[in-house]
């Protein structure tokens, strides 16, 4: 999937102003706070609306001018759980197959094939509305996957679900992208979970790319050392940033940025020409959190996962 | 020989044909169909369907029975229908379908969030309309054309009917034409009311409140106000099966309303319902 400039508006509102972003092979995480432009992105990838400018391509064809084509080979997990209550769980994930395209007889055996895959083979005949919220989840899982999509787009996969089922669907999203071999782009708001099973993150804010690659790369960038100084820490911290590097002070203790042997060369260099005591020199761990937080939004949203 | 076998194939990549936009409708005009009548669903789901189905065709068996057991034509004639005064019999079988069973082909898709995931896949919203419009309308078409069509046949073959290989090909023509129009009109009546609610029971309320308050408000302006017949053609229930029975020559109990008020009265409901469905769908938010 490529955006360039993508321009959505929503009437005085602008959903995405001018997104540029590429989502390749693999699982890439899309976060945002609500808001963001997350679920109109959804939207103009499943052709559901056009973009006001610019140009979207998905599995190469154009979403706004050939979308039935597009979707027949996007599967599509919505983030509500409501579903027909009456329809047994095979029933409904064989219809969603088949109004994909399959023929009858293929669409049948697949939906017994995926609700195996998802965890509900022996549950496949109930009804789901017997069904609790982390098999609803599972049962629209294995709807949008019946079909074999090449594009998986799930969004908020995990809401609703205890920290058992969080973990069993994340490990499963997880298979779908490595083992079955899938392009999965997955909507969330919590970045623990992101940053668990994704190769790749797309971060919007306020309808704007704020970043965008994979999660060795936004680590990458956001690399350093925490410095901690018995004494002398506003010195060293001087001589740091005219080597090039930046430097958040809190009392005698430094974060340096970025990583690498250069900043590591000038802090050891540092600490020896001023005679300063180093009472600990180590590598900051980087989280998602901390890319979320650097790339410019707002630090009360989204929020990390609950424990 | 090892009996090892594989219990777990692992995720299958699908290299078969794909029916794109045409399956996608034949499967939801089947699921759709299935669902109205309570196929694959509890016995409760299926009493309406079947006893719409009952009305609806128990008289046409009746009177297959009474035309073969009554040999005077005379005699045979007083006692049994024409196929226009059929359709007095068979009223409230198509109202009983239209207000309470057809709002079961469209209310639950919004409320189950279905919608959404129709729209996600290469349905749009009109063909979604389209393969709707056309499990109810085939439905209702079994209710409007199925028992005409049993009589004609019971009576051709009986050498009750029509005997003129003409007659019978120019009776065939209106019982299709009749029954296609009572099916399209009370479909786009059904779709109208079903698209402003995602509750089955107002949608249901809202059909017969249209048939009833129609007829009413028609026949008191006409009768106690005295405006001019042709107002009557906006008697919802009423006009169609007048309607019908003018196809066949026949004049009912509203012989002042001409049948080109009648038709024209048809024609806007099912033309301007359509347009009213379609329109409220290009604007219902999908993507949740």
């Amino acid at each position: 999937m490529r955006a360039e400039g993508v321009v959505k508006r929503w009437g005085p509102t602008t959903a995405l102003a001018g997104v540029d972003v590429e989502v390749r092979h693999g699982v890439t995480g899309l976060l945002g706070a609500n808001g963001a432009g997350k679920t109109t992105l959804l939207g103009l990838i499943l052709g559901l609306h056009p973009p006001d400018a610019g140009r979207l391509e998905v599995l190469g064809l154009d979403p706004a001018r050939l979308g039935p084509d597009v979707r027949a080979r996007v599967g599509y997990s919505p983030e509500h759980h409501r579903l027909p209550d009456d329809m047994r769980a095979h029933d409904l994930v064989a219809h969603l197959a088949e109004v994909h395209g399959l023929p009858r007889r293929e669409a049948t055996g697949r939906a017994s094939d995926m609700l195996w895959e998802v965890g509900l083979g022996e549950e496949r005949f109930r009804p789901v509305g017997t069904m609790s919220t982390g098999q609803r989840q599972r049962v629209k899982l294995a709807g949008a996957l019946a079909h074999d999509p090449d594009l998986l787009l799930l969004d908020e996969p995990t809401d609703g679900l205890d920290p058992v089922q969080r973990d069993d669907m994340l490990r499963l999203i997880r298979r779908i992208g490595s083992e079955f071999g899938l392009t999965v782009l997955l909507s969330s708001h919590l970045l623990d979970e992101v940053e668990r099973i994704c190769d790749a993150v797309v971060i919007l804010g306020e309808g704007r790319l704020l970043t965008a690659g994979t999660l060795d790369e936004l680590r990458a960038g956001a690399e350093g050392y925490v410095v901690v100084v018995e004494a002398g820490a506003e010195e060293l911290a001087r001589r740091l940033v005219a080597a090039g590097a930046s430097v958040e002070a809190d009392g005698q203790r430094l974060e340096v940025t970025p990583g690498g042997d250069e900043v590591a060369d000038a802090i050891r260099d540092g600490v020896a020409e001023l005679g300063l005591a180093l009472l600990r020199l180590q590598r900051r761990r980087v989280t998602l959190e901390d890319v979320f937080l650097a790339a410019g939004t707002r630090d009360d949203e989204p929020t990390p996962s609950p424990a | 020989m090892s009996d090892a076998r594989i219990v777990d194939r692992g995720y299958r990549p699908y290299d078969g044909p794909r029916l794109g936009a045409p399956g996608a409708i034949r499967s939801l005009v089947r699921h759709t169909a299935w669902r109205v009548l309570g196929i694959r669903r509890n016995a409760r789901t299926k009493v309406l369907p079947a006893l719409s189905a009952g009305i609806a065709y128990v008289p046409a068996v009746v009177f297959v029975g009474i035309a073969a057991f009554i040999p005077d034509d005379r005699l045979r004639d007083d006692v049994l229908p024409s196929y226009g005064e059929y359709y007095g019999f068979v009223t409230m079988a198509i109202v009983v379908f239209a207000a309470f069973v057809a709002p079961e082909a469209l209310c639950p898709d919004r409320r189950s969030g279905m919608l959404g995931l129709y729209l996600a896949s290469p349905l749009t919203r009109d063909t979604y309309l389209l393969a709707k419009g056309v499990a109810v309308g085939g439905l209702l078409a079994l209710t409007t054309l199925g028992p005409p069509l049993l009589l004609l046949l019971a009576n051709t073959l009986q050498g009750v009917g029509p005997d003129d290989p003409l007659d019978v090909l120019t009776t065939l023509a209106r019982v299709v034409a009749a029954g296609f129009m009572l099916a399209a009109f009370f479909t786009v009546l059904s779709l109208v009311a079903s698209s402003l609610t995602d509750r089955r029971a107002v949608a249901s309320a809202g059909v017969v409140l249209v048939l009833l308050v129609s007829a009413v408000v028609a026949n008191v302006l006409v009768e106690e106000m005295d405006a001019p017949g042709w107002v009557l053609a906006f008697d919802l229930f009423d006009t169609p099966f007048e309607l019908a029975g003018r196809i066949f020559g026949e004049r009912g109990e509203v012989p002042e309303v001409s049948t080109a008020a009648l038709a024209t009265s048809a024609a806007v409901v099912i033309g301007l319902g359509s347009l009213f469905v379609r329109t409220r769908y290009q604007r219902l938010a999908v993507v949740s």
